[in-house]
């Protein structure tokens, strides 16, 4: 008796977790089985499961449409803010696991408030200010933009890395006659790599999937990837919403390369305390 | 670590938020207390033609000497503030606007006259309700489901498991703007579950009424957030003591009451951890109320400022916005704020 019911328990629980894995997809499948349709394939009353492949969206797209300037310009966006993130963020991370006083308390407790902070409260003074100095619509003011507001999350995280990184460590290669400055440099940072890695991934994400900034910021020529796919949100004709479906898929790809390689520090990440952008 | 070298370890990091967050933030209040619009001038044109020369009197942009047209701005105090929480009966604005009022204000007069005040009104009040009940629905429903997968999940084997975290992380990581649109185009008249739907006799427009179109923003958010509170309780299942759990089944504990009295309060930190930052990016919410309803059924604060600075095209009145937006996840963080007062000055 007892051993039925556990084994029907068991089979209700796998079936819920398996509804759970057709939910949290099928929003991500269906997009990417439909982007190789026409339109009118695509979207269809009654719904079509199985109809001809096209690459005509992806065609229209990447060379028609001139995605690969959009992919472009993510790229340096992200490779730039994940960098400069990175270097600031480790300074003052692993200054904020090291410094007793009450001065980094208050920065930490201040980076929180700015964590908080949402983003579009700072456009209208981004727009004044970028308009006056002449330097809006640059790829280069996007990326620094991005780098201050994920700051607050940048430094908690690393600090969070780097307060578990034994104080004794530098103490030894200070006594060993280095400067501070070299033993984070020569002792501290080859062994926080994995922290670095965890931290420069979730940098990514917020750089990657930014939209709300890259779209104020940016425009023309000068377009993101998210920012572009804007036109798709209100499509009226059946090629811009195609092409809408063809660069949806194009943005998430690298994105589910990224998990399957790098799951056990995305996981690592959530569970370490400060986070998730 | 001495003061001398912490402050020159920080200073970029510092620099950053200061120059590109707290100045902006500080410009931004100013901002919301002016208004500035084109200066205009009455100019005489004559025209001479063959049948004789005429004069007009009209109005032109005034333009200063590189070219570029003059702005006249002033202080206007409290007065967008006014009128995006919809306290304003339009009076001040215009009728002191001497120097003339820009294009866009003039529209809203002619559809204030038109006889729909209230629909101009409450702007910010709609948002904040909007958000405040996303935040209210969202919150309950993303903590009660990642539980319940991290319980799940802890039956699987361990090759499963890889492939369910995998695959459960998907909505967590996927571009906002793309995983709205994507959950947009399943409940188009002519998506997938519309159509599978319809079938089964359950025809909705999703996307042109106001509670429909405001399930499929609260659907997408719990949809997005429930990998991240499943994978941090998850983590935290794993570190549940043992001992403790034996120790109630030899006391005779069922199953409910281990969960009860040993599992949740065990995992309690994380659980006001997720719903913490749940809060504090539901407040954000953006994207999907963007892309699923255009701002037609439904507005949440974010997407105020944004659309006031970028389609009514007003930076002012989308700085008086923005700042009762910081007031507002101002409130909401207070209680945040003393608890991380008193554990870092516990620690520190």
């Amino acid at each position: 008796m007892v051993r039925r019911s556990s084994r029907l328990g068991s089979t209700l629980l796998h079936g819920a977790l398996a509804l759970w894995i057709l939910l949290a997809s099928t929003p991500i499948v269906w997009t990417a089985v439909i982007s190789f349709r026409q339109y009118v394939d695509a979207f269809s009353t009654p719904v079509k499961w199985l109809a001809p492949f096209t690459l005509e969206n992806y065609t229209r797209l990447w060379i028609d449409q001139a995605f690969y300037v959009n992919f472009a310009n993510t790229a340096i966006v992200t490779a730039g803010t994940v960098t400069i993130s990175l270097t600031v963020g480790c300074l003052a991370g692993y200054a904020l696991a090291r410094y007793r006083g009450s001065l980094g308390f208050w920065l930490l407790l201040v980076a929180l408030v700015f964590r908080a902070l949402p983003h579009s409260t700072l456009l209208p003074s981004f727009f004044t200010l970028f308009n006056a100095l002449g330097i809006n619509n640059h790829l280069l003011t996007l990326i620094f933009v991005l780098v201050a507001i994920n700051q607050p999350f940048t430094i908690w995280m690393l600090r969070s890395f780097f307060v578990n990184i034994p104080q004794e460590l530098d103490e030894a290669a200070m006594v060993d006659g280095c400067t501070r400055a070299q033993a984070f440099r020569r002792v501290i940072v080859p062994v926080m790599w994995p922290g670095i890695i965890t931290t420069g991934l979730f940098s990514f994400l917020l750089a990657y999937n930014d939209f709300l900034l890259s779209s104020a910021l940016t425009n023309a020529g000068n377009m993101t990837m998210p920012a572009a796919i804007a036109s798709a949100i209100g499509a009226e004709s059946e090629a811009l919403l195609m092409q809408g479906v063809a660069g949806a898929v194009s943005i998430t790809l690298p994105l589910v390369v990224l998990v399957v390689f790098f799951q056990r520090q995305i996981v690592s990440g959530l569970t370490q305390g400060a986070v998730k952008g | 670590m001495k003061t001398r070298s912490f402050l020159s370890f920080v200073a970029p990091s510092v620099v950053l938020m200061l120059g590109l967050m707290a100045v902006p933030l500080l410009l931004t209040f100013y901002l919301s207390t002016r208004h500035c619009a084109p200066e205009m001038e009455m100019v005489t044109v004559r025209q001479s033609g063959p049948f004789g020369t005429q004069e007009t009197v009209t109005q032109q942009v005034r333009k200063g000497p590189d070219g570029q047209p003059l702005q006249s701005c002033r202080f206007v105090g409290l007065e967008y503030y006014q009128k995006v929480l919809g306290l304003d009966r339009g009076a001040v604005l215009q009728d002191s606007g001497k120097a003339g009022e820009s294009s866009s204000s003039g529209a809203a007069e002619v559809s204030s006259a038109a006889g729909k005040p209230a629909a101009v009104a409450n702007e910010f009040w709609s948002a904040l309700r909007f958000t405040l009940l996303y935040i209210a629905l969202t919150t309950p429903l993303v903590l009660g489901l990642g539980f319940a997968l991290a319980l799940g999940a802890s039956v699987l084997t361990q090759r499963l498991k890889a492939v369910f975290i995998t695959a459960s992380l998907l909505p967590f990581i996927i571009t906002p703007v793309v995983g709205a649109l994507s959950i947009k185009w399943l409940f188009r008249d002519d998506g997938l579950v519309s159509v599978l739907l319809a079938q089964f006799g359950g025809q909705v427009h999703w996307m042109a009424q106001a509670w429909s179109a405001q399930l499929l923003v609260i659907l997408y958010g719990v949809w997005h957030v429930v990998p991240f509170a499943f994978i941090v309780l998850y983590a935290g299942l794993q570190s549940v003591p043992q001992d403790a759990l034996e120790a109630a089944t030899i006391d005779g504990a069922s199953r409910w009451q281990k969960l009860r009295y040993v599992t949740v309060p065990h995992l309690m930190p994380l659980i006001v951890f997720v719903t913490l930052i749940h809060v504090m990016d539901a407040y954000r919410v953006f994207e999907p109320v963007l892309v699923l309803t255009q701002g037609a059924f439904t507005t949440s604060v974010q997407y105020l400022t944004y659309h006031v600075l970028l389609v009514e095209n007003n930076p002012y009145k989308a700085s008086a916005a923005a700042v009762l937006t910081v007031l507002g996840i101002g409130l909401l963080l207070v209680p945040l704020l003393r608890r991380t007062w008193r554990e870092q000055r516990g620690q520190v």
